[in-house]
């Protein structure tokens, strides 16, 4: 057989194939980008020009580029944010869909209606209740509905406006004609996802972006912002706006994020506020900072435990009777979540005529209401043509068909019917080619002065097949940048001057509590972890050695460290000599793997990285990769355990510096370094008290492996360069105020953290905190190490262990001076009365 | 009969607390059948902040918040009403199914207004169970109220009281199973009864004069916060029924105020930021005046 290629008869190459061929698109729905004849639609032509005149490899690098960019901007989940293995929400395809000037003025007209209708029927529900006395909404709707909450009954926004923001999905159905899916009143997502996707759509197609006339973002968010400001009438330089989220667990975080960063407004949690007064303050570090406006990313019934319900995680207690006061604006008002009702469109055809006097511009799409009989029976009599779903809330499983019958009978109005929706398909880019994707619009609309304002572009939310487009699982949707196009030239308008006006609000001269305490948190651990690598990497040199267990002096020692640690269990009692081989590298692997135990490397990575998480927002991404990269260690347990440690110590020293490098050197970089310096000056102080027999008896190995733990060792021989003796040891490691290991650089550090805390009142005076690092700096710097030698009758050992025995002492109480004074989180509980009553006798 | 009530509500903490949130339910609500001549609302520490409203049910709410440091929270309601016995219902009502298709109608706006308590709500559930269970009350063309009567005969007979038994949050398919609870399951339950056969039932929290065991006297403190329900009957308005006693609400009912169920009208609720271990005391305290005021 011979392998010699032979050139086969030269066929005629054929023209190379458009990208976007007609013909893969299904007739049965709306073609975005074609007409009834297949040819890509005018509005089209730009976008399927520019792809096509890229080429295919190019365009999947393009994407990949897409990919990364959206990655490192933070919008992914990484493994370990994800331990579920969710994917991530609304992963950006990068064709855009464009929209012609003509249609999405509809659309527009059509929102700003539809929101002024849904505000009206708010007021109205939340008020006079007229619609319901004259049987335009049926009772069913207030009274069996959970997104009507009766606390928020006669509260009238401080805004004095019901509804502030508001998003609905759009589809075009089969006749080219936009309708509404869903309509979002409590918390809209996707915001966020929005903006993140024209940031990064504008920088891979920037030619295109730039020579096609699109309706630029920026101008929504500044009105969203002033509408704000000038309805609360807040301060236009530093308005006490933040940002509610849930915090990092809700799959939507870096929305909250992005959003936080691109409008200025401070990112807490609910633990961050606190009610005073009737009155929603910010815990800060100085002290409580009044808040005037929430924008909210919370749903309804979880913004306030007290008020509603009392298993609700992550809301404010009090935060309604604040709302009631009129002494904060929230956006959306709490109870907004009404408008989320999925049977609410049904009604809106006959409200828009009645309160408005016109017809209903953007219809919903068709439903029957199983609360009415003879919509029930049509309902019962087609079950095959259409889906049935809740009608009140719109979460909870839908029920299955065997129970359908039964619930339908005993709560009819809790259900509804839809016909299928036949969205339109868009052009997705996958896998090397142009594919058929259906297609929803999520489009976004703000308060202002005049009604609202419609976002222009928004969240093209697309997949494989209908169910999962019109399904509620982010993760298992993409997303493209709607383009609106403009008949104007459009003003440049950059995204990142909104970011450059209103951004760095009061960041860096304070910072809320919890912030501080993550950040503390995350010094501690960080350092901890480096401190265990670096004993469990000492170990493994000198077992990979070729000496026996038996010719290591310092072993015990070492083990002894990692036993006062809680690295490996205790020795056993009756222990004579050194540890059997085997079961030493047993303990040790378990040192470093086992997840169960808290204080192995694996388990106090998990936890550098769970404090990161918190303070994401506050890291630059360098540092975010590094701590990504932490998540290779649990899966390297068969490796070379020195070679893993080693880069590990590395991957730590990394993060380190690009989170310490990153931090301007405001109060957050305080905390964390401050949460360092305990953490090493307890560590410091323990290696000594721990080995002082050994230490004292001048072994030869024990200080090495001191000078080697401390991470001292260079400094030592640089200096003494003579044999290892304690006296210029503990000089170094205690004393040494130049030396950055030294139990007296972490002190004078520590000092100088403390004079910078914020303070009530008077300087003059010192604050404990201040008086507690004097305190253990001159006990140090007191501490006479001349002629200091164990073997004079231990006396001096005796008082050296004394001194390192209170040290520690301190060093915790200082702990928790600090925690106390500025980060204290209180654990709040409900109590309610039980009523028991009493039957007669 | 006119009643003196004094209920105090004590919390004491093991370490200070810092902030205390609470939003009472405990001044009586003006009814045909009873008039408020006194009430007032005593709390120690002082709050810093103290609001008064009236809520979606017409019930007077209280929200306050202690804002210093405390290792004590009391509040006291004392109030002094006049109860009168309510108009006795018609003797025969119309047929239950009728009652619940005239809700289903709601053609008027008493019948309208009642809808609101013909659905489930947070803490009542309404279940096949508790249909399954009202149903023997209820045969065909049953007059509502004998139906309802019945019910709470049965609901006293079958169900245990048991202090231990259950808690704030015991759901009505629970009761059903172990049988037992207190008069605000009791209350719950007969709601769920009533709301799965879509009739409109109520929540009434209050308290109950009790009465000593013949020959004894009345023990100072031995009362307690009482509950029970509420009926819809067209056209006469609301029949009170108190299932934990298989009687009719009457002149010795004090009420306090009315919602879907406990959630609406909890009597005392709040959160409070640290405080360490809470104890808590409750003393309510129902004395008949028994000397008339003189007139000024």
């Amino acid at each position: 057989m011979n392998d010699i290629h032979q050139p086969g008869p030269i066929r005629p190459r054929p023209a190379p194939a458009s990208l976007f061929n007609a013909a893969d698109f299904p007739e049965h729905a709306f073609r975005e980008a074609f007409d009834a004849g297949g040819s890509p639609r005018g509005h089209w032509q730009p976008v399927t020009a520019a792809l096509e005149a890229i080429a295919p490899e190019e365009l999947n690098q393009r994407q990949e580029r897409v990919r990364r960019m959206r990655h490192e901007d933070g919008a992914t989940f990484n493994p370990f944010d994800d331990p579920s293995g969710r994917g991530t929400p609304w992963a950006l395809e990068m064709i855009p869909l464009p929209i012609p000037a003509g249609e999405w003025a509809e659309v527009e007209t059509g929102l700003v209606q539809r929101a002024l209708l849904l505000e009206r029927i708010l007021a109205d529900v939340y008020g006079p209740q007229n619609l319901l006395k004259e049987g335009l909404l049926p009772a069913e709707l207030v009274y069996a509905n959970p997104n009507f909450l009766h606390a928020c009954h006669g509260i009238v926004p401080a805004g004095k406006r019901f509804l502030t923001y508001y998003a609905a999905d759009l589809y075009r159905g089969s006749d080219g004609r936009f309708q509404v899916l869903r309509d979002y009143g409590a918390n809209p997502a996707g915001l966020g996802y929005a903006l993140e996707n024209r940031i990064v759509l504008s920088r891979v197609f920037s030619e295109l972006y730039h020579q096609t006339q699109i309706r630029r973002l920026a101008p929504f968010f500044q009105t969203l912002h002033r509408s704000l400001i000038q309805r609360a009438s807040l301060r236009h330089q530093d308005p006490g706006i933040v940002l509610l989220s849930p915090g990092p667990e809700s799959r939507i975080y870096f929305e909250h994020a992005l959003l936080s960063r691109y409008l200025g407004y401070p990112l807490v949690e609910g633990e961050d506020l606190t009610v005073r007064n009737g009155q929603v303050f910010l815990k800060k570090l100085a002290g409580l900072e009044p808040v005037e406006a929430i924008v909210r990313h919370i749903a309804d019934g979880a913004s306030d435990p007290f008020a509603l319900r009392r298993e609700a995680a992550g809301g404010v207690a009090g935060l309604i009777q604040a709302f009631r006061e009129q002494r904060v604006e929230i956006v959306n008002p709490i109870g907004s979540g009404f408008v989320d009702t999925p049977v609410l469109p049904l009604f809106l055809p006959e409200l828009c005529r009645r309160l408005t006097g016109e017809a209903l511009r953007l219809e919903s799409h068709p439903g029957w209401w199983c609360g009415r009989e003879d919509e029930r029976r049509h309902v019962l009599a087609n079950p095959g043509q259409m889906r049935i779903g809740p009608a009140m809330a719109r979460t909870g499983a839908a029920p299955q068909l065997h129970d359908l019958t039964a619930a339908m009978a005993a709560a009819p109005h809790l259900f509804m019917a839809r016909p299928p929706v036949a969205p339109a398909t868009v052009p997705a880019w996958d896998q090397g080619r142009v594919r058929p994707r259906y297609a929803l619009l999520r489009v976004f609309a703000c308060a202002t002065e005049q009604g609202f304002a419609v976002m222009p572009g928004g969240l093209a939310i697309t997949a494989a097949d209908v169910a999962t487009v019109t399904g509620e699982t982010p993760e298992l949707q993409r997303s493209k940048d709607i383009w609106v196009l403009s008949d104007q030239p459009v003003e440049p308008f950059s995204l990142m001057s909104g970011l450059r006006t209103v951004a760095e609000f009061r960041r860096g001269s304070d910072l809320p509590s919890r912030v501080a305490d993550h950040l503390l948190w995350l010094g501690r651990y960080l350092e901890r972890a480096e401190g265990l690598v670096r004993l469990l990497r000492s170990l493994f040199r000198r077992l990979a050695g070729e000496a026996g267990l038996a010719d290591i002096p310092e072993l015990a020692y070492l083990l002894d460290i990692l036993r006062a640690e809680n690295a490996i269990p205790p020795a056993p009692a009756d222990a004579a000599g050194p540890p059997r081989y085997r079961e030493l590298t047993t303990q040790l692997k378990a040192a470093l793997f086992q997840k169960e135990r808290p204080e192995t490397v694996v388990a106090i990575l998990k936890r550098v990285q769970e404090a990161a998480r918190n303070v994401r927002d506050r890291l630059s991404l360098d540092a975010w990769r590094a701590i990504n990269h932490l998540d290779g260690f649990a899966d390297n347990q068969t490796g070379d355990p020195l070679e893993l440690l080693n880069d590990t110590l590395f991957t730590l020293s990394a993060f380190s510096g690009l989170a310490m490098e990153s931090m301007t050197r405001g109060l957050g970089w305080r905390f964390m370094d401050m949460g360092r310096r305990v953490e090493r000056a307890l560590n410091q102080t323990a290696l000594i008290r721990i080995g002082l027999i050994p230490l004292c008896a001048e072994s030869r190995g024990a200080l090495e492996a001191l000078l080697e733990v401390s991470d001292s060792i260079m400094t030592y021989r640089a200096r003494y360069r003579t044999s290892f003796q304690l006296a210029p040891i503990l000089d170094l490691l205690l004393l040494d105020e130049s030396n950055p290991k030294s139990l007296a650089f972490q002190l004078s550090q520590l000092s100088a953290h403390v004079e910078h805390l914020p303070r009530p009142g008077d300087r003059r005076f010192a604050t404990p905190e201040e008086r507690m690092t004097l305190e253990m700096l001159t006990a140090v710097r007191l501490l006479d190490l001349t002629g200091l030698r164990c073997d004079e009758g231990g006396e001096k050992s005796t008082s050296l262990a004394a001194f390192l025995h209170t040290m520690e002492n301190r060093l915790k109480a200082f702990a928790q001076q600090i925690t106390a004074h500025y980060l204290s989180r209180v654990l709040s509980t409900p109590h309610f009365s039980a009523i028991r009553g009493t039957p007669e006798p | 009969m006119r009643y003196r009530i004094a209920h105090t509500t004590a919390y004491r903490y093991s370490e200070p607390a810092s902030l205390s949130q609470n939003e009472l339910f405990l001044s009586p609500r003006i009814t045909a059948t009873q008039e408020v001549l006194q009430s007032r609302l005593a709390i120690t520490p002082e709050p810093q902040y103290l609001h008064r409203r009236t809520d979606y049910f017409g019930n007077l709410a209280h929200v306050f918040m202690v804002q210093q440091p405390h290792h004590e929270l009391t509040m006291t309601a004392t109030s002094l009403v006049q109860t009168t016995p309510p108009d006795p219902p018609p003797g025969i009502t119309p047929p239950w199914e009728t009652v619940a298709q005239r809700l289903a109608r709601r053609e008027h706006p008493p019948e309208l207004e009642a809808c609101q308590f013909v659905f489930a709500s947070p803490l009542v559930t309404v279940s096949a169970g508790a249909r399954a269970y009202a149903q023997p009350s209820f045969p065909p063309g049953t007059p509502v109220l004998a139906g309802a009567v019945a019910l709470m005969g049965r609901i006293f007979r079958e169900f245990k009281y048991d202090k231990t038994a259950t808690t704030v949050d015991t759901c009505v398919d629970q009761l059903l199973a172990d049988r037992k609870g207190v008069c605000q399951d009791f209350a719950h339950l007969a709601i769920s009864c009533m709301r799965s056969l879509g009739l409109a039932a109520r929540y009434v929290s209050g308290y109950l004069e009790t009465q000593p065991p013949p020959g004894k006297a009345k023990l100072i403190g031995a009362d307690a916060s009482h509950a029970w329900i509420a009926l819809y009957v067209p056209d006469f308005g609301w029949v009170d029924l108190d299932p934990t006693n298989n009687l009719p609400a009457g002149e010795r009912h004090i009420t306090l105020a009315w919602g879907r169920d406990y959630g609406d009208v909890t009597p005392v609720k709040g959160v409070v930021m640290g405080g360490g271990v809470h104890t808590l005391t409750v003393r309510v305290d129902v004395t008949a005046e028994t000397t008339r005021l003189d007139p000024l």
